[in-house]
């Protein structure tokens, strides 16, 4: 027996089905391994950036699953490690857990600046939940067990195991004979804590029974603990309107009467005067990320915060608190609902005032997505989103990119799925899309999955449709081609008197590139041909790739702007510069 | 700025050192002094660390930090009324006999090498401005080489 039979005897042992990387000198001995377990398939990515969206895309979207997997993903040492960096900080930032392994030089050589040798466990360290280096090869399985308990455990997150490769092929007298049932590993600093107390519990209901102008925050934490029906449940008993962040869209569905819709920098008018005039915030499993407040010392001045979090160090980190409440959501809902004393108010001011906030921008919403394109009579991303959304009527799964057409996503697709929306949230990495589709669609393959990129994020992992092309994964992926970089296109509009540095980009003809990877493709150039195209690509079976010339000059409103706060939001779009600059030319002439 | 000092309870493991004082990197201090030194327990470290801060919700964020690392059992702060903070310093000083045993009734430091007739080697230990105030009292410009040992602190 070796190390490297151990590595994937543990792997097997965790239930792992998909292992998705790439190979290279120092991981040659666990790849050689892997024929010999038949139960796991390798995922060839085309870049160690991919392998680590995919690993994300199983475990975000198998995680309400009856069988959750945990993503894991490998590449060998150096440069191989360096480029699954991106994409762990971006799991850690998202609490995603997964298990990514890499191959490392021998134990004799490291530190010598060997061949292709990084300090991986000094540069995951920062960006990582947990890092191992197992010496030997009988330290692996207990390495391995532990990674993935501390992976999944509490609030998620990635876990590097560096495994050298002289302890790949080190020689160990035993078999594999971990028993990893019920394996909890000796953690005293391991803190963990599910279950609610009851004091801060009978404060907080207290509160909720006091307050005329709650609001309630869907968070991440609602959908990673399973707690989104429980959270309906919850807000139709006490009358409470909600809101969500960016992780928490479809934890419950975003149509529900009480829904205010997504919260923050880009989120709706309703969402964002509530929290405003609020005089009690009910956060479930989230952290006040300074896209979600905005200034903070601006932020809901009047209200008293209830904070149901998992992990302590989020309490109190931006946004004081009146109760604390460190557990689990869902447990934490269990509890609330069991409670007698939990009242019911009716509420008609607040609601009334709300269907208020709600009309502030209605009419030039419905404007543009009746409309359907813009000023030079490109498509709007908005209107295609809204059309998508109503032709799956809300059930597919939404996997965007980042930027403008993400948040189109996140606010025009009505989702009625639970946990059908997978986005880089935290980090914001551009081209996370295209990979994490593709693990997306592997943990869930009899749903419907939807790729949604922009121009610019699609180039940055467009090497994954070799993948697609191999592995023939049915996702369905749209670009929207803009042109520019459109987010920030929209802050040079808003912010930097219209000076488009480094946003203009010239793509290639996507429809050759999809071509050469041997994927159906079509382009959409009027809006006639929206509904159409997209009903086809519902029909279709594999994967196909559609193109939709949008509106470079769309914007994505409401706004705060970054720094400012909720008083700040802009709602109309400026006026277009671009005529004013046009007849200032003229006049130079 | 107000002086802290935190004090944690940690695995002995490769690394534990690194992820404290990256954490207190990335939230911007600057490590005024900091300990690490085995507890009654065996595998587990007692670290001090002592930095500036005046905001006690800064200092309360830091230690829930530190208690998330896997590696880390237990951080509190100790508060100056309620605890002992105390240093060693080993001092190379310049100075004639007579000037140094002025001093030794209220410092109560101890020679440990004398080089020449003018050249101590003596080692003072108490509280940071105990310390502070010997070296003032003496001369700084006396001090040859200095060594401190950074704070240690105990619970009362």
């Amino acid at each position: 027996m070796t190390g490297k039979n151990l590595v994937m005897g543990a792997l097997k042992a965790q239930g792992v089905r998909y292992i998705f990387g790439y190979t290279g000198g120092a991981i040659m001995p666990i790849f050689d391994e892997m024929e010999n377990f038949g139960d796991i398939q390798f995922i060839m990515s085309r870049h160690e950036q991919g392998a680590v969206f995919m690993a994300q895309g199983l475990s975000r979207a198998s995680l309400s699953t009856e069988e959750p997997l945990i993503g894991v993903c490998i590449s060998t040492s150096g440069p191989g490690a360096m480029n699954l960096t991106t994409g762990i900080a971006d799991a850690y930032m998202d609490s995603v857990p997964l298990v990514a392994i890499t191959g490392q030089v021998a134990t004799g050589v490291i530190a010598t600046d060997a061949f292709q040798e990084s300090d991986v466990v000094g540069v995951m360290m920062p960006i990582c939940k947990q890092t191992y280096m197992p010496l030997a090869a009988d330290e692996v399985e207990a390495t391995f067990h532990e990674a993935f308990y501390v992976a999944t455990t509490g609030r998620g997150g990635p876990v590097v195991v560096d495994v050298p490769k002289d302890v790949q092929d080190q020689e160990v007298s035993t078999g594999y004979s971990f028993d990893a049932k019920g394996y909890r590993p000796d953690l005293p600093g391991f803190f963990f804590h599910p279950t609610p107390e009851r004091e801060p519990l009978q404060r907080a209901i207290h509160l909720i029974n006091r307050s005329e102008r709650p609001i309630m925050f869907c968070g991440h934490g609602v959908i990673n603990s399973n707690g989104g029906k429980l959270l309906q449940k919850f807000a139709e008993k006490v009358n409470i309107p909600f809101a969500f962040t960016l992780h928490g869209l479809s934890a419950l569905p975003s149509d529900h009467h009480l829904s205010l819709g997504m919260m923050g920098m880009h989120g709706t008018v309703e969402a964002n005067r509530a929290i405003m005039e609020a005089d009690l915030l009910i956060s479930f499993g989230m952290r006040f990320d300074d896209r979600v407040t905005g200034k903070l010392n601006e932020y809901a001045m009047n209200a008293d915060v209830i904070h149901v979090e998992i992990d302590p160090s989020e309490i109190e980190k931006n946004v004081a608190t009146t109760v604390a409440i460190n557990a689990d959501v869902r447990r934490t809902l269990e509890f609330l609902l069991d409670d007698p004393m939990l009242t019911c108010k009716p509420r008609r001011r607040w609601f009334e005032k709300i269907a208020s906030f709600r009309e502030v921008m209605a009419k030039d919403l419905q404007e543009e997505l009746e409309g359907g394109v813009g000023e030079d009579g490109s498509l709007l991303m908005k209107s295609i989103i809204h059309q998508l959304s109503e032709l799956t009527g809300g059930k597919d799964l939404i996997v965007p990119d980042v930027g403008q057409h993400q948040m189109m996503a996140a606010r025009f697709y009505t989702y009625q799925t639970e946990n059908s929306w997978f986005a880089s949230g935290g980090a914001g990495t551009m081209g996370a899309s295209l990979p994490m589709s593709l693990g997306v669609k592997l943990a869930r393959p009899d749903e419907r999955v939807w790729s949604i990129s922009g121009d610019g994020g699609f180039q940055m992992n467009i090497q994954e449709l070799g993948t697609v092309m191999e592995q023939q994964i049915d996702v369905k992926i749209l670009i929207f081609n803009n042109g520019y970089l459109g987010m920030v296109r929209q802050w040079q509009t808003l912010f930097f008197d219209g000076r488009y540095a480094g946003t203009p980009m010239q793509s290639p003809d996507f429809g050759l590139i999809a071509q050469a990877y041997n994927i159906p493709y079509e382009k959409v150039e009027n809006r006639e041909e929206v509904r159409p195209a997209l009903q086809r690509t519902m029909d279709s079976k594999g994967p196909v790739i559609v193109e939709f010339i949008c509106d470079p000059s769309e914007v994505i409103l409401p706004m705060i702007p970054s720094g400012g706060g909720f008083n700040d939001m802009i709602v109309k779009r400026p006026a277009r510069k671009k005529q004013a600059a046009a007849k200032s030319k003229g006049g130079k002439k | 700025m107000k002086r802290r000092t935190i004090l944690a309870f940690m695995l002995d493991r490769p690394g534990v050192l690194n992820k404290v004082s990256m954490l207190i990197r990335k939230k911007m201090y600057n490590v005024d002094t900091l300990t690490v030194c085995s507890s009654r327990i065996q595998g587990i470290s007692r670290m001090t660390i002592t930095l500036e801060e005046d905001d006690q919700r800064k200092v309360e964020q830091i230690i829930r930090q530190l208690e998330k690392f896997t590696e880390v059992i237990s951080v509190k702060e100790l508060h100056k009324d309620n605890s002992y903070w105390r240093e060693v310093a080993i001092v190379k000083l310049e100075v004639d006999a007579a000037h140094l045993e002025s001093f030794q009734g209220r410092y109560n430091f101890e020679i440990l090498d004398r080089k020449s007739e003018d050249i101590h080697i003596l080692q003072v230990a108490g509280s940071t401005r105990h310390i502070d105030g010997f070296l003032d009292e003496i001369g700084r410009e006396y001090i040859v080489e200095i060594a401190r040992t950074g704070v240690s602190a105990m619970e009362k």
